[in-house]
């Protein structure tokens, strides 16, 4: 597999602040759905912002080490260059929205990259399409719906074909309803394009279905990461980091280490259900 | 029809030059079609609050320059040629999208990017600012906020709403910097976009403007 983003011995600070991020090691290989996990502060953020290139190069501070992306350094590339291959999504989309109209706004990265109208004209609407907004160009901003303004902010990341997407607390702003629409959408574009996904998540339980891998922030440091079925008994073990887990996988931890046996990695209620049903837990086991 | 931004922006540089060296029969009569224009393209309540605002603050003015000892007429062609001149932006605005009078203003005009995109960032961002403040305004009355008393007392009070208010919109201003940034934003933003034509109408439009702009010189070779 290739590695689409590799951090080695990165440590940052801001300007006025203390280390932020502290050897940091990461390999992201090329197609997984990550999500980036860690308590409020951790470093998350930053990190997102690191793989962007926006960190330092954009923000300043003071770094070591060094963050490759599609096997290119970030250093001295500049970050609309680097937003090509890399995609962000803030976790303030609203604010990320710089045009007046949604066909103007998906258009906006293409025209400044030189792109033909025609090709630009023809990128939004398929970029549209993907997101569940088709026709809608001319729709003026304020016209859309909060959920209608998110998937545009991603459309216009799409438009640029990147082959990785970093997404910052994406439904820490939405009703469960929305929460799930949007992960449903971000999977399938995950699916058909085969785009890298990188998702700074607190709510865990939204992207359940989907996450291949997880690594986990405390302070500063990558405390753990790999695929899910790897490293899930590893936070579970630690105290801070456990609350963060889904619930099913809270529990299905608290299981294997109270009876010895091993449970697959759920990823609904429904599936659980059927697996403890199956080991004998009681005929009273439900969904 | 539909005119060129640029000609629109000349259009309107135009209409505030005239106000000061056209005679006050065509003044009004530039006020006229103005209003006739505004109503055709939208007969909406609010054109006509827009209108009637203009209409309104032009009333005041008058009325200071009444206070200040200006005679009626005087007064009054003074609150004509501001009329005329605010509702010759309202037409450019009513007619044309900002994100044309920027294109022409950076590719004919050689304003710098970064001014021009100011117009359609302020734009983009007023529903929103105005959102913050009645969110900030609920917020702070919830702690205590009120707007009674003379006033000084209400303009001093309303600093607790103003201050986080500034706040959000600087945080905003940033996330809006860093994305553009993110998107390329510089000296392509408005030369890739695509370009609207001059047709025949924007001609016409732009011999009568020159024809009208330069009424002092040719009135006097006019027979008496």
């Amino acid at each position: 597999m290739k590695s689409v983003v590799s951090v080695k011995d990165f440590y940052f600070k801001y300007l006025r602040s203390g280390l932020v991020l502290k050897n940091i090691n990461i390999e992201v290989e090329e197609g997984p759905f990550t999500v980036i996990i860690g308590p409020s502060g951790a470093g998350k953020t930053t990190l997102c912002k690191a793989i962007t290139g926006i960190v330092p190069y954009y923000s300043g501070g003071d770094y070591a080490g060094d963050v490759k992306v599609l096997g290119e350094t970030t250093k001295g590339k500049k970050v609309s260059d680097l937003a090509m291959k890399v995609g962000l999504m803030l976790e303030d989309y609203e604010s990320q929205l710089v045009s007046l109209t949604a066909g103007e706004e998906v258009a906006f990265s293409l025209l400044n990259h030189g792109f033909p109208p025609e090709e630009a004209e023809e990128r939004t609407r398929r970029a549209l399409e993907d997101v569940g907004l088709p026709g809608r160009e001319s729709y003026q901003l304020d016209e859309l719906s909060g959920g209608q303004r998110q998937r545009l902010a991603l459309a216009s990341l799409l438009a640029v074909h990147p082959e990785i997407i970093v997404l910052d607390e994406p439904v820490s702003a939405m009703d469960p309803d929305g929460g799930e629409s949007l992960y449903k959408l971000l999977n399938k574009i995950h699916k058909e394009h085969g785009t890298t996904f990188i998702v700074v998540e607190h709510r865990v339980e939204f992207v359940l279905p989907y996450v291949t891998n997880l690594i986990a922030v405390k302070n500063g440091e990558i405390a753990a990461q790999g695929s899910c079925e790897a490293v899930v008994a590893d936070i579970y073990e630690d105290q801070e980091l456990r609350p963060l887990l889904p619930e099913l996988w809270q529990i299905k931890c608290s299981l294997e280490k109270k009876t010895g046996q091993t449970f697959a990695l759920w990823r609904s209620a429904e599936e659980a259900a059927k697996e403890l049903q199956a080991k004998g837990f009681g005929k009273g086991v439900r969904a | 029809m539909k005119l060129n931004a640029f000609t629109w922006i000349i259009v309107t540089l135009a209409v505030t030059a005239w106000v000061f060296i056209l005679p006050l029969e065509a003044v009004a009569t530039i006020l006229v079609l103005q209003l006739v224009l505004l109503l055709y393209i939208k007969r909406s309540k609010t054109m006509l609050a827009a209108i009637g605002g203009l209409g309104v603050f032009t009333g005041m003015m008058v009325l200071l320059q009444l206070l200040f000892g200006s005679p009626l007429d005087v007064s009054l062609f003074g609150g004509l040629r501001m009329l005329v001149m605010t509702l010759a932006f309202l037409c450019m605005l009513a007619t044309t999208r900002i994100q044309s009078i920027a294109k022409a203003l950076v590719d004919r005009f050689h304003l710098p990017v970064e001014y021009a995109f100011m117009l359609t960032a302020a734009l983009r961002f007023v529903p929103n600012f105005l959102e913050d403040s009645t969110i900030t305004l609920d917020a702070q009355s919830c702690r205590g906020y009120s707007n009674r008393g003379n006033a000084l007392k209400r303009l001093l009070s309303y600093v607790v709403v103003i201050r986080p208010l500034v706040m959000r919109a600087v945080a905003k201003s940033e996330t809006l910097a860093l994305s553009m940034e993110l998107r390329g934003f510089g000296a392509n933003t408005y030369k890739n976009m695509p370009k609207e034509k001059f047709t025949a109408v924007d001609f016409v439009v732009l011999l009568i403007v020159v024809v009208l702009s330069t009424y002092p010189f040719w009135k006097k070779l006019l027979p008496a």
